[in-house]
């Protein structure tokens, strides 16, 4: 078993380290000439579900991701890009 | 049909509230600084209340759905942060109220204040997450 140094504890009190989500939504909407409330028409969320998704601010669940990959024809993995920070 | 069903009570609701408010105004006669706040604490849920039914009236009319999971998540979390600052609420307003004035709260009054900081946190929260996203 690998033992605690204070490197880890002190890793812990700093700056978190983490995933940044960026979408293709926009883009592959304006492939599809939809606008937000079309796309959101067609999945069955409110327009600032679409809104929130796109700036990263709210992070779908797997059945909405699922959806709204769907709706622009494409693939979750294509759609959602994580970054790290 | 059940969000219809959800406005139209919520409608019924705030609507029975601003009544029973107008009668205990018109009946009160002079009221003391400590009766006004409790009044506009109500006045302000009664208000965001419309709000929120406006908002979600908005939204059927254009087709799209009162609440999806984004706001369904907002609402849980709002009702967790109500309750508890109704917890905290029933056990601080009659310690505070009695170091701070020396004065013994009655049950009613306890009750009061549990339903309006908890109504109060709900509100502001639901608001807070429904504009910041998530």
């Amino acid at each position: 078993m690998r033992r605690i140094s204070i490197y880890d504890i002190l890793s812990l009190l700093g700056p978190q380290r983490g995933l940044r989500m960026k979408t293709r939504i926009k883009e592959l909407r304006a492939r599809y000439d939809l606008t937000q409330e079309d796309l959101a028409r067609k999945i069955g969320v409110r327009r600032e579900t679409i809104l929130f998704i796109e700036k990263g601010k709210y992070n779908p669940s797997l059945k909405l991701a699922h959806d709204i990959a769907k709706a622009l024809q494409t693939t979750i993995d294509e759609l959602f890009i994580f970054e790290e920070d | 049909m059940k969000d219809k069903l959800g406005i139209v009570l919520g409608i019924g609701i705030a609507a029975a509230v601003i009544v029973t408010l107008a009668f205990f105004i018109l009946n009160a006669g002079h009221l003391e600084l400590n009766e006004i706040l409790p009044i506009v604490i109500v006045v302000i849920l009664v208000v965001s209340t419309f709000y929120i039914l406006w908002d979600r009236i908005k939204n059927i009319k254009k087709g799209l759905p009162a609440q999806d999971e984004r706001l369904k998540i907002t609402n849980y979390k709002a009702c967790y942060y109500g309750f508890i600052a109704s917890i905290w609420s029933a056990v601080g307003a009659p310690l505070l109220s009695g170091i701070l004035f020396d004065h013994e709260l009655q049950g009613s009054h306890v009750t009061a204040v549990v339903v309006l900081c908890g109504g109060l946190a709900f509100m502001i929260s639901y608001l807070y997450l429904a504009h910041k996203g998530d």
